[in-house]
């Protein structure tokens, strides 16, 4: 064999895959790690969205309450407003009452609770099933 | 109906691995783990070292999967990263980067006296084996090598031209077999 063939013939040799007894092992090592990654990954996301979430929502509903405060003495008009946001925080009770109910929670009552604790309970309820929606959507795509 | 794992290209593989395709991505680990392992070893990491560096680097490419357009083969891909994170990990260290010559390792041969690459490989300096297996394993050219080992390109250039020679020299006289794959434990 001349020098000029040697080349090729060692990237053969190199291109040679050699066996290994613990492949197997080695491949569940692998698949192991990316599964914790990925469960890391979802915490982390789960986290930073259900506090991303209720900061937005907090922040949202002060700007709607102060709004409604500062008018509240200008004009009885907003008071179909607030009103408003106390029905939509009771008909969101209802259904996460409805759902703890499926779920085998009906000894959690929510009616015991006040309307501003009603409204909050659910908006965080919302919150977090809107962050677990977007960490599975981001895991799909 | 979609076809087996095993029917799928690597560019196809890698295309559903970089979606998230996590079983996908087990098939390209499975086809090309030996390769890259093998490869860290013929760089000299010791075993234990190599496949922690090869495990890295499978996560990596995972996590750049979409990076991979086909352009090269996968597992070209997959060696060149596995190469760059063994070559930091060992920058850590600086010592490949010494220009000091290791003594020669007496070589093991079979009862019939052949010698594989494997065994060959170790007859050569560190940094002749580095560079030899950059070039012909990981497939960087002269300058890459140069730049990823921070060596001037003419000591790179050097050191693959006596590894070589070394390597001809054991292998030449050896009867090498072709077609069998060596077991590594």
């Amino acid at each position: 064999m001349s020098a000029d063939e040697f080349d090729p013939a060692i990237e053969r040799l190199f291109a040679r895959a050699p066996a290994f007894a613990d492949s197997a092992q080695f491949e569940a090592g692998v698949a192991a790690k990316l599964s914790k990654t990925s469960r890391f990954r979802t915490v982390a996301l789960s986290g930073a969205g259900l506090i991303g979430g209720v900061i937005a929502v907090r922040e949202v509903l002060n700007v709607n309450f102060n709004f409604t405060e500062s008018s509240a003495s200008a004009s009885t008009g907003s008071q179909p407003v607030a009103q408003g946001l106390s029905m939509a925080g009771v008909d969101g009770a209802q259904a996460v009452q409805s759902l703890l109910d499926r779920l085998g929670l009906s000894g959690f009552d929510m009616s015991s609770m006040g309307g501003m604790q009603l409204f909050w309970a659910t908006a965080g309820v919302l919150v977090a099933l809107l962050a677990a929606g977007v960490v599975k959507l981001s895991q799909e795509i | 109906m979609a076809k087996p794992l095993r029917d799928l290209h690597d560019v196809e593989l890698a295309a559903l691995s970089a979606a998230g395709g996590r079983r996908e991505f087990g098939e390209l680990v499975r086809r090309h783990s030996s390769a890259v392992r093998g490869l860290l070893r013929r760089m000299g990491a010791q075993p234990a070292l190599a496949d922690d560096v090869a495990q890295d680097a499978f996560l990596l490419a995972f996590e750049k999967c979409a990076e991979f357009r086909g352009e090269g083969t996968f597992g070209a891909w997959i060696k060149r990263i596995a190469a760059r994170i063994y070559l930091k990990r060992r920058s850590k260290d600086a010592r490949y980067v010494a220009e000091v010559e290791n003594d020669e390792v007496a070589p093991n041969v079979d009862s019939a006296g052949r010698m594989d690459l494997d065994e060959a490989m170790k007859g050569l300096t560190e940094p002749e084996r580095l560079c030899v297996s950059l070039c012909h394993g990981a497939g960087l050219s002269h300058p890459e090598i140069a730049a990823a080992i921070n060596l001037p390109l003419g000591t790179v250039k050097s050191h693959v031209k006596r590894g070589l020679d070394k390597l001809r020299a054991r292998l030449q006289s050896e009867p090498v077999a072709h077609g069998s794959a060596s077991h590594v434990g």
